[in-house]
């Protein structure tokens, strides 16, 4: 056992920080989505560096992995310091058409990814197919030489700044409801396709927008199916195995984390100091404890990475950050007393910050792979106890 | 970053795996907690001996193995999986580790050979009555007299003192209510004026109290500097608390082995009830929590190997395992249902266990003011 970083990966990481350190701009900062011209040119330049494609083959447009951990520790320095982090255009959908798709899809699309010409949505979701994907309703009608297409999906992130959509839709719908759906490529400019904002809670001006997405008789060309008809969930399900990007790093928790308690360290309420105060100075002690099991678990997710793909320990890794990241916002405003729900003024710790890290949290929880559902797939796969239904875990392959 | 067993370390895991299996089983340990009257069987003891587990991380030349504080984790989470009565902790970390630290030539010449040998067994004479841990709260006095010193006072909660040949005891020479004013001394456990008293726990184990009436020890029962027992003490008692976190974790995952292989088994209302989502959800928190007191724990012993600063990862490590393994212990129980709260049911006596060792050597409040101390006292120390 070595928990220590070898000096290749503090080389690199070092390099990492230092392409930070250069490129990093306050219209950067703030966001893991790649959606202000500022935050795209910035993973533009990473992707110069060959940063996207690694451990892709160079006739792709990939790069040589330089060693395993490369991957891990890029996203763990973008996410301490607030940077985007390269996220699904690589971890889902580039490595999905690697293993599935055509030739040509792969030569027309990979080196488009790895040069992050271009943002992606993932349009899977609808109002009856959330969390079982399975049931999604929206159909795709065989026509030959297209599929048309008319229906709606919703909470599509990126829809309103993205050039291509990886969407799933029903393409039989008489089959087993796991046997009927399809994945495609569809441009965004596409006839037929409107979409419609959906905003979550918060603060003006700090909230992420979500989309509804419309279509009406929408056309995709026969040559945008990805892999084989009627194989979409599967590859859905097996995408869930690429994403080692799926290891959300705890970095930028720790640096909240550190921020709140450093806060603490000098606070003073009209005398009463809080770094003083064994409620305060306990409850701080039992989430930093909390917060150092997450950066083990990350840890555990990573060494596993370099022989197999981590998908248990990447579910645990997302049901216990988002768990602990509730448990830290819920903390941060309980211990301010009434000046945690502030939005901003005078006497606003962090700007407003903890409001907004409050209505965040609970979104987290939902978002992606609920955490009640996250922790049945772990109850299933890691320690083998059957589905709700008696059925095996997961379709054959 | 690799957190792969070594070779040597999976073959010392699998060996101790085998052995318990064989030999510490339900069975036995409810003969430890009923018919013996130690609480640990001395045949076991000389075993592990000729298996060069009692001098793990004593050096090679006074006999050891001079092993790390990780390989020790290894080691102790396969006797934690079995809840192994044994004084392995005390004798073979602690005294181990704080007479090769603080002991004289003379000393460790003498004494860590004999505990690779399994000839001496030593207990850990430390708590008074506070809720805490702390060594401010260490009354017992050890007063000079001639060459010798007299010790006079009552320790509490001192496992194994009726098996142990020596106690480690801390006691105060100096200053009242503070971290100096501490000594050590390795007290024969047969001096006149040691009375000892049972106390008994849920764990049905052997704690004791210890009353020091007018104690008299030589000069030579000293360990290390008079006055500075605390700094002595302190750093091999961190070492100590962390294979203590690898015992605990080693039960707790065993206890989650149960109760997974129980909730796939059982069936009620025509279904295994593993298949719900709430025994579902129970079973996957509580391994997410094993996993991270697990991973916790070796990280704090392999900064400690590196002899890095690690009292706050320390402190994280056994505020974390002590909260895991009564959370394991209670949330299991409760998937066997009523069987779950059965004397002849085996996985009580992980039960029984859970919530004493989640207070043991400092409960979760001691150790998150430790933690405190190091996040908000001091500068954090950041690892790269």
């Amino acid at each position: 056992m070595d928990f220590d970083w070898s000096p290749e990966e503090i080389a690199f990481r070092d390099e990492v920080r230092e392409f930070i350190r250069r490129e990093m701009t306050d219209e950067v900062k703030g966001s893991i989505f790649i959606d202000t011209p500022a935050r795209v040119e910035f993973v533009t330049r990473m992707a110069r560096l060959g940063w996207l494609g690694m451990g892709f083959p160079e006739k792709y447009g990939g790069s040589p992995n330089p060693f395993p951990l490369a991957q891990f520790i890029l996203n763990a320095e973008l996410d301490r310091s607030g940077a985007p982090i390269i996220g699904k255009n690589v971890g889902t959908i580039a490595s999905t058409i690697f293993h599935v798709a055509s030739e040509e899809m792969k030569m027309e699309f990979l080196p488009r990814i790895f040069r992050n010409e271009g943002q992606w949505a993932i349009t899977y979701t609808e109002p009856n197919a959330g969390t079982d994907l399975g049931s999604m309703q929206c159909r795709a009608i065989d026509k030959g030489d297209h599929f048309e297409v008319t229906g709606m999906k919703h909470y599509i992130t990126s829809a309103h700044f993205c050039r291509w959509h990886w969407m799933a839709l029903r393409t039989d719908p008489d089959a087993p409801k796991h046997k009927g759906i399809s994945i495609f490529i569809v441009d965004h400019d596409t006839p037929g396709i409107r979409l419609s904002r959906m905003d979550t809670i918060g603060r003006e001006g700090t909230t992420h927008r979500t989309n509804q997405v419309f279509f009406d008789q929408m056309k995709i060309p026969r040559s945008r199916l990805v892999g084989e008809l009627n194989k979409g969930f599967y590859y859905m399900m097996q995408a869930l195995d690429y994403e080692r990007f799926a290891i959300l790093s705890f970095a930028s928790r720790v640096r909240r984390f550190n921020k709140i308690v450093d806060w603490y360290k000098n606070a003073d309420f009209s005398g009463e100091r809080p770094a003083t105060d064994p409620y305060t100075r306990r409850a701080l002690a039992r989430m930093s404890a909390r917060i150092e099991v997450g950066t083990m678990l990350e840890r555990m997710a990573i060494c596993k990475a370099q022989y197999e793909v981590p998908a248990v320990e990447a579910a645990m890794n997302k049901v216990w950050g988002a768990t602990i990241g509730d448990e830290f916002a819920q903390l941060a405003l309980d211990l301010m007393g009434p000046f945690g729900g502030l939005w901003g003024g005078e006497h606003s710790p962090f700007g407003g910050g903890l409001a907004d890290e409050y209505l965040m949290a609970g979104h987290a929880r939902v978002a992606a792979g609920g955490v009640d559902t996250s922790k049945s797939i772990i109850a299933r796969r890691l320690l083998g106890l059957p589905n709700a239904l008696g059925k095996p875990e997961l379709p054959q392959r | 970053m690799d957190i792969k067993l070594t070779e040597e370390q999976a073959q010392l895991q699998d060996i101790a795996s085998k052995y318990m299996d064989k030999h510490c089983t339900f069975e036995f340990v409810r003969r430890m907690e009923k018919e013996s009257e130690l609480g640990f069987c001395r045949d076991m003891w000389r075993q592990f001996a000729e298996m060069g587990w009692l001098g793990m991380i004593i050096p090679e030349k006074f006999g050891g193995m001079g092993m790390s504080l990780l390989d020790t984790v290894v080691l102790i989470r396969e006797l934690g999986r079995h809840i192994c009565p044994s004084p392995f902790l005390f004798t073979s970390v602690l005294a181990s580790d704080v007479i090769t630290q603080a002991g004289t030539r003379d000393q460790k010449a003498e004494l860590l050979p004999q505990i690779v040998a399994g000839e001496k067994i030593y207990a850990f004479a430390y708590q008074e009555y506070s809720r805490f841990f702390k060594p401010e709260h260490i009354r017992l006095q050890a007063q000079k007299s001639g060459e010798n010193f007299v010790l006079n006072g009552t320790k509490l909660f001192v496992e194994f003192a009726d098996g142990a040949d020596t106690l480690l005891v801390v006691a105060r020479t100096g200053k009242a209510n503070s971290q100096t004013g501490l000594t050590l001394f390795l007290v024969d456990r047969s001096s006149a004026g040691i009375s000892t008293r049972h106390m008994p726990t849920m764990s049905r184990d052997r704690h004791y109290q210890v009353d020091f009436n007018n104690v008299e020890v030589p000069a030579s029962a000293r360990l290390g500097k008079l006055n500075k027992g605390w700094a002595a003490l302190e750093p091999s008692l961190l070492k100590t608390v962390i294979a203590f976190c690898g015992y605990t974790n080693g039960a707790g995952f065993e206890m989650h082995g149960y109760a997974t292989k129980y909730a796939s088994e059982r069936v009620q209302f025509g279904r295994p009830i593993g298949q719900m989502q709430t025994i579902q959800g129970y079973l996957a928190q509580m391994i997410m929590e094993l996993y991270g007191a697990d991973m916790l724990t070796l990280f704090s012993a392999f900064q400690i190997d590196k002899a890095r600063h690690a009292r706050g990862y320390v402190a994280k490590a056994k505020a974390f395992s002590a909260e895991t393994v009564g959370h394991v212990m209670d949330v299991s129980s409760q998937i066997f249902g009523g069987m779950g709260y059965m004397e002849e049911q085996d996985t009580t006596l992980y039960l029984r266990r859970g919530k004493q060792y989640q207070l043991a050597l400092g409960g979760t409040e001691y150790w998150e003011d430790v933690i405190a101390e190091e996040i908000i006292d001091r500068e954090p120390v950041v690892l790269t």
